[in-house]
């Protein structure tokens, strides 16, 4: 390990200048484009899997894509606040973009009432527990208990209050660094170590909350303790893959090309790949444990991905989304040959998707039963697997891709000013960064 | 650099051997010295009265029967598993030192890598002591491994139990290999200083144990890798021991018991009481062998961290089972937890709570992360508390599980302490023995983490940034 | 042996060293510092030698590319062994309980792969960790116990502050001159010969060593031989008791001796002048198959507690094949498997037919027949333990149906049913 030390590269470009607002212009296109293209099929479309209204598949496709946005920004925040924790040093000359990535929150808060609102509002075929028969004593009499906690105006107040917290988060590491630039005071980075610790505390709670609200609570019958930690693992594979693209993006205009090297983009595979590990690892233990104790409440959630046309995604994820990438991410050279890492990451990124995918839709089907002539909807699909569809739909894909759009407005908003935090104190060993 | 090398130079060269040659000498001296430190003695004498008391514990268990112990048929469990998960999770620490902070490139742990690794290997011996002995025969414990047989029997892989067996000995047996490669470079000192000494029996005992090494730079390069290859198998390793320890419990439909969030959980557990042990053992050891130099203040303040902070995740996983109990609607799992906290059981969770969850936060405050001695004394709570963690979990399940004409409250006998006390001895027996005859600290190490390490030729200035971070 | 000793010590501190007598080994030239030794190792591989090495007290950062250390295999050979231990634990698992021994344990399939999962990551781990290990052993020759630098008390201190490059005088470039002129240009301290032995008697390893490995390893063989010795032989000795394992307890066994009481006998029967509760058996009929009264005979028919039904003849079917066939065959003729068995060895036996027309089973009262069951006849023993008393009359009644039916003529079938016979 060499503690050596570098100097910022003179030739090197580190504004911003117009990326910002460019990338920010190229989001809204990507997001207009996209989130157009998925109204307008959906319009064209037809009410599916036991719901009345046709844009059911749309919100479930944009929880899902929402999430995945939220996820980057979730892991990006975690970095940012574990470098500070540790004292941290290869991440210094990357820390700026990733800062960016965490502060594109705000962008993805307001995005994220796209399916807040409607649920206020009295939308009832996203989330079984906001729908009116989600109170039938009969059908759900394990559900009652907690529809106080999983109700719409709750769920709300809920969902401002994570908003704020992570963009609070995200908005003060950002800005401290910044002045960081400015003054180049070593006492910011002192005071950033320090407010990192609590910051975690928070990040933490407010992560595994999210988890179970926005995502668990989608089968609300079904519960699991591990859950926030999955999402989190997922998150983080997300997060360094699409931190790898970013940055390698960002050298194609000609930036940062000195400052960020092999070196930094070795560690950032080694993170994708930890993660993929941690990810498989807290999957397992959670399908694990279920299928083991084999208790009914828990294994129905499993039964509709285990069997019917669901198990085939399932194979899918455990190849795709770790047995594949995690067997070419243990040899050195994936990391540091950069077609290569671009490969990998958007691998992650996609199968990051699919695993969302993976978690929302099974519940997507609703079953509906008729009571003296009325219609009841009992929820997600229990009983025959058989009858229970992937039913893959193009809005799945179009709502992802605006999304996408969405939260490349948010980065755009935050690459302005230095791309590197020039006066952090951690700086020149974070360029003089070599792995072993 | 040529032959004419300047007076300034070499001056200041020689100040740098000087600085390797204290690292030799202040850890050398510990084993070098001829007669033990009086501290040492009565230390490893009260130890080995406790040896003691768990040798004529085990043989009442082994000549009697379990009976001796305080275990019913309610609780069949008890302090047995509560020592053996405890014992392992204290173990935890040693290969996070080693391995998962070597990978972070956390260069403070060289000053303590090799007691943790050590203390992880005692603390597996003392762990795999309980379930060995609740077997009753332990002489039949060689049924567990696959083996042909007359019986044409064979283990049982579908059992938590079965795949305990398989994680915890490739855990030991892993553990012994990262620690005794590490120990090679400082065995082959140890070697060398003892033959300048004339000492010849011990220079032919460490020079067979060094393997005959030499520094060799080719010999280095492929150290190195296999130290590196060893800390990334060790990492997803030690994740999988605990987990495997917890599967013991979650794969069962206990409530209390099962529950998805124990793997991480108890891996998170296990770090932060490994870590309030390495504490406690290396807190009055630096102070009685002058190693206040290499395990700096600011070593102990990165441990004092680390506690806190894994302190939090599993004051995290506690709220977490809580919620979920309630969110599930699951009513055995309601009962269970209520029980947990105002049932019979409810002095050992507050005593839990207390010691795991509010203790450790004084760890926020700087001044205590520097007084030794409190922190030595919030590191035994946290054993303790850790402990009790244990202890709720595993005797709130099962004396109040689904059948309430079965419901009974545990009391230990003489014999469950008795054992317990003999694996303190032991542990503290072996650790005592490492402290005297093993090089304690990893000298190679430390010296590679020093700034002298890269001084000279053409690699550039001095590095202000010095091993342990900055002040 | 100093004599034989070139020291070129820069330092004048520094003693001459000796370094034994034989041929020149190789030099060793000590440096700075780290920084210097990988100036010097770079000099040294640019001059061409490729016999040469480093020695440092830790491992010196920059050194590997200095001399042109190219990447060890050991990820490959680890990569190897993790995915050996992984096929091996897959395997093991699925061979031992899904194929060789399957087995139901709480309705899981006998190949569960989830289940199966941690011991197969076990197995990989494990195996990795003994291919890092031992391959990194193999690939650096390790253990090498001894080595000509050793002579040299400065090579002892590499472990401790220096830094020491060593050229082999087997390297095609080597020049005693040259080559020393070549370290000491490169900044060294101080330059030193290494020589070999020159005694050829202490060449060879001492003799006490041989000896201890050849001991030490007829030593670890004992319980291998032991095992082989125990797996090929057999012993009609019990086995040795080294753990109890309840094989002996503090108890008494039925009709064996006793001090404690007064008769020598473990066995205590009934206190005098007492029956238990439903021990009488008053009723000798029923009981002993004896005409009530004063010395009457076997009784003919069945005692009044006997319901003559389809139940209790099939109760008695049952019991017989259970309890009787063995001997006396499923058809009463005395060709069960026993005596098949006897036969098969060469031996002649018989059972008694029971079923033989005017044979003696035959023309036994119904109360004998009982008592024979109860208590034996010939080498026949009672079965009084085993067959509660309304089950051997069940027994009796079976006996006299395969009787009849083994003996039947054509009348004894029913009227509709004669027909169907040919």
């Amino acid at each position: 390990m060499s503690a050596l030390q570098k100097t910022l590269h003179p030739d090197e470009k580190i504004k911003a200048g117009k990326l910002g607002s460019s990338l920010s212009k190229i989001g809204v296109g990507i997001a207009v484009i996209f989130l157009g293209l998925s109204i307008i099929l959906t319009l064209m479309g037809s009410p599916s899997g036991g719901h009345e209204s046709k844009w059911a598949r749309f919100f479930h496709a944009y929880v899902i894509g929402w999430s995945y946005i939220f996820s980057i920004s979730v892991g990006m925040l975690w970095i940012v606040m574990l470098h500070h924790l540790v004292r941290g040093r290869w991440v210094t000359a990357v820390r700026r973009v990733c800062e960016a990535m965490a502060g594109a929150f705000p962008v993805i808060f307001i995005a994220g009432l796209g399916f807040v609102l409607p649920l206020v509002f009295g939308y009832k075929d996203l989330y079984y527990w906001a729908h009116p028969d989600a109170h039938n004593h009969e059908l759900n009499h394990h559900l009652l208990h907690k529809l106080g906690w999983l109700s719409p105006n709750f769920f709300f107040v809920r969902y401002v209050i994570y908003g704020a917290a992570f963009s609070f988060l995200a908005w003060y590491f950002q800005k401290k660094s910044r002045q960081q630039d400015e003054s180049g005071d070593p006492k910011i980075s002192e005071t950033l170590r320090i407010a990192s610790a609590p910051a975690m505390i928070l990040y933490s709670i407010v992560t595994c909350m999210a988890a179970f609200d926005i995502l668990m609570s989608m089968a609300p019958k079904w519960y699991s303790t591990i859950y926030g930690v999955n999402f989190w693992g997922s998150a983080c594979v997300g997060a360094f893959a699409a931190l790898a693209l970013i940055l390698l993006g960002i050298q194609r205009t000609g930036r940062l090309t000195h400052s960020v090297n092999a070196e930094h983009f070795h560690d950032i595979g080694k993170w994708m790949f930890a993660f993929t590990f941690f990810w498989a690892y807290t999957a397992f233990s959670q399908f694990m444990l279920q299928w083991y104790g084999n208790m009914p409440e828990e294994t129905h959630w499993y039964k509709y991905r285990m069997f019917g046309e669901w198990q085939w995604v399932s194979i899918a994820m455990i190849v795709g989304f770790w047995a594949f990438p995690f067997v070419f991410l243990l040899s050195r050279w994936t990391k540091r040959i950069m077609p290569s890492l671009v490969f990998f990451a958007v691998w992650q990124l996609v199968f990051h998707w699919l695993d969302l995918y993976w978690n929302v839709m099974p519940s997507y089907q609703w079953q509906v039963a008729f009571h003296d002539g009325a219609r009841i909807v009992a929820g997600p699909l229990s009983g025959n697997t058989a009858f229970h569809h992937v039913a893959f739909s193009p809005v799945d894909v179009t709502v992802w891709l605006g999304l996408i759009g969405v939260f490349l407005i948010g980065l755009g908003r935050n690459l302005v000013g230095n791309l590197i935090p020039v006066k952090d104190p951690t700086l020149p060993l974070s360029l003089a960064h070599e792995v072993q | 650099m040529s032959a004419a090398t300047t007076e300034g130079h070499h001056e200041e060269a020689g100040k740098a051997r000087e600085a390797f040659r204290t690292v030799t000498r202040d850890v050398s001296w510990v084993a070098e010295a001829p007669k033990p430190h009086k501290a040492w003695l009565a230390a490893l004498g009260i130890a080995l009265i406790m040896l003691g008391i768990g040798a004529v514990s085990i043989y009442v268990l082994v000549t009697t029967g379990i009976g001796v112990w305080g275990n019913s048929n309610t609780v069949g469990w008890a302090w047995d598993i509560t020592n053996f998960v405890w014992w392992i999770g204290i173990g935890h620490a040693g290969t996070l030192i080693s391995a998962v902070l070597y990978l972070t490139r956390q260069t403070w742990r060289v000053s303590i890598n090799r007691a943790a690794e050590a203390m992880t290997i005692f603390a597996v011996m003392c762990a795999l002591l309980f379930p060995l002995l609740h077997t009753g025969r332990p002489w039949f414990a060689w049924w567990m491994f696959p083996h042909p047989n007359d019986m044409g029997m064979w283990p049982q892989f579908r059992s938590p139990l079965m795949w305990d067996v398989f994680a915890v000995s490739t855990y030991a047996t892993t553990s012994i290999l990262f620690w005794y490669m590490g120990l090679v470079p400082d065995l082959a000192t140890f070697r060398d200083r003892f033959a300048a000494k004339g000492d010849k029996l011990r220079a032919i005992i460490y020079g067979v144990l060094s393997l005959g090494w030499r520094g060799s730079a080719r010999n280095w390069h492929r150290y190195e890798r296999a130290y590196l290859i060893l800390a990334g198998l060790a990492t997803p390793l030690v994740f999988s021991v605990h987990s495997v320890v917890s599967f013991d419990f979650a794969t069962s439909q206990l409530p209390g018991w099962h529950t998805t969030i124990f793997p991480p959980y108890f891996v998170a557990g296990a770090i932060f009481s490994g870590f309030a042990m390495v504490l406690t053992l290396m807190l009055p050891l630096r102070h009685l062998f002058n190693l206040k130099h290499i395990i700096t203040e600011s070593h102990i303040e990165a441990m004092c961290k680390i506690i806190l902070a894994t302190g939090m995740m599993v004051g995290l996983a506690y709220g977490t089972e809580f919620f979920i109990a309630w969110y599930s609607g699951n009513l055995f799992e309601k009962f269970a937890f209520i029980n947990r906290a105002f049932g019979p059981f409810w002095w050992a969770y507050f005593a839990m709570i207390g010691c795991n969850v509010l203790i450790p936060q004084a760890f926020w405050l700087k001044s205590i992360r520097r007084s030794p001695v409190i922190i030595f004394i919030l590191c035994i709570f946290v054993n303790i508390g850790m402990w009790f963690e244990r202890f709720v979990i595993i005797a709130t399940s099962l004396a109040r599980s689904f059948l309430p004409s079965s419901w009974s409250y545990y009391t230990p006998t003489r014999w469950d302490v008795g054992l317990f006390v003999g694996t303190l001895g032991l542990f503290f027996t072996l650790f005592l023995l490492f402290f005297r005859y093993v090089p304690v600290i990893a000298m190679s190490e430390v010296k590679g983490a020093m700034p002298e390490a890269h001084a000279g030729g053409a690699h550039g200035p001095t590095p202000t940034v010095t091993a342990g971070g900055t002040k | 042996m100093a004599t034989s000793t070139t020291d070129t010590t820069l330092d004048p501190h520094e003693p001459p060293i000796a370094t034994g007598d034989g041929e020149l080994y190789g030099i060793l030239a000590e440096y700075d510092t780290p920084g210097e030794l990988i100036e010097a190792a770079r000099k040294v591989r640019d001059a061409g030698y490729s016999e040469f090495d480093c020695f440092s007290p830790f491992p010196v950062h920059g050194i590997d590319e200095a001399m042109g250390i190219k990447r060890t295999i050991l990820p490959l050979i680890v990569f190897g062994g993790g995915f050996t231990g992984l096929v091996g634990g897959v395997f093991l698992q699925w061979w031992m309980n899904a194929y060789n021994w399957p087995w139901n344990i709480s309705g899981k399939p006998s190949w569960s792969i989830p289940a199966n999962v941690p011991i197969a990551f076990e197995a990989t781990i494990l195996f990795s960790v003994f291919a890092a290990f031992f391959g990194m052993w193999i690939l650096n020759k390790l253990p090498q116990v001894w080595h000509p630098f050793f002579r040299s008390d400065r090579f002892a201190r590499v472990t401790d502050d220096a830094f020491v490059l060593g050229i082999e005088s087997r390297d095609r470039r080597f020049d005693a001159v040259a080559t020393r002129k070549l370290l000491q240009d490169a900044g060294a301290i101080a330059v030193e010969d290494v020589y070999l032995e020159g005694d050829p008697a202490r060449k060879t390893m001492p003799k006490w060593i041989v000896a201890f490995i050849v001991a030490s390893t007829a030593f670890t063989l004992i319980p291998f031989a032991i095992a082989a010795k125990a797996r090929n032989s057999h012993s009609n000795q019990p086995h040795v008791h080294l753990f109890p394992d309840m094989d002996f307890q503090p108890k008494f066994k039925s009709d064996t001796a006793m001090d404690l009481f007064a008769d020598g006998r473990a066995n205590r029967g009934d206190v005098p002048g007492t029956v238990a509760r439903g021990q009488l058996k008053g009723d000798d009929e029923f009981y002993r198959g004896l005409a009530g009264g004063d010395g009457g005979g076997w009784i003919t028919g069945f005692p009044k507690q006997l319901e003559i039904s389809d139940a209790t003849m099939k109760r008695g079917q049952n019991r017989y094949n259970i309890y009787c066939s063995a001997c006396h065959g499923y058809d009463g003729r005395g060709n069960g498997v026993v005596p098949q068995r006897v036969a098969a060895s060469g031996g002649a036996w018989q059972a008694r037919n029971l079923v033989e027309a005017g044979g003696p089973t035959v023309l036994m009262p119904n109360g004998q027949l009982y008592n024979t069951i109860s208590n034996g006849y010939n080498t026949m023993m009672g079965y009084a333990a085993q067959i509660p008393h309304a089950d051997r009359w069940a027994i009796v009644l079976y006996v006299r149906a395969l009787q009849r039916s083994q003996n039947a003529s054509r009348e004894d079938i029913p009227p509709d049913q004669q027909g169907s016979i040919r």
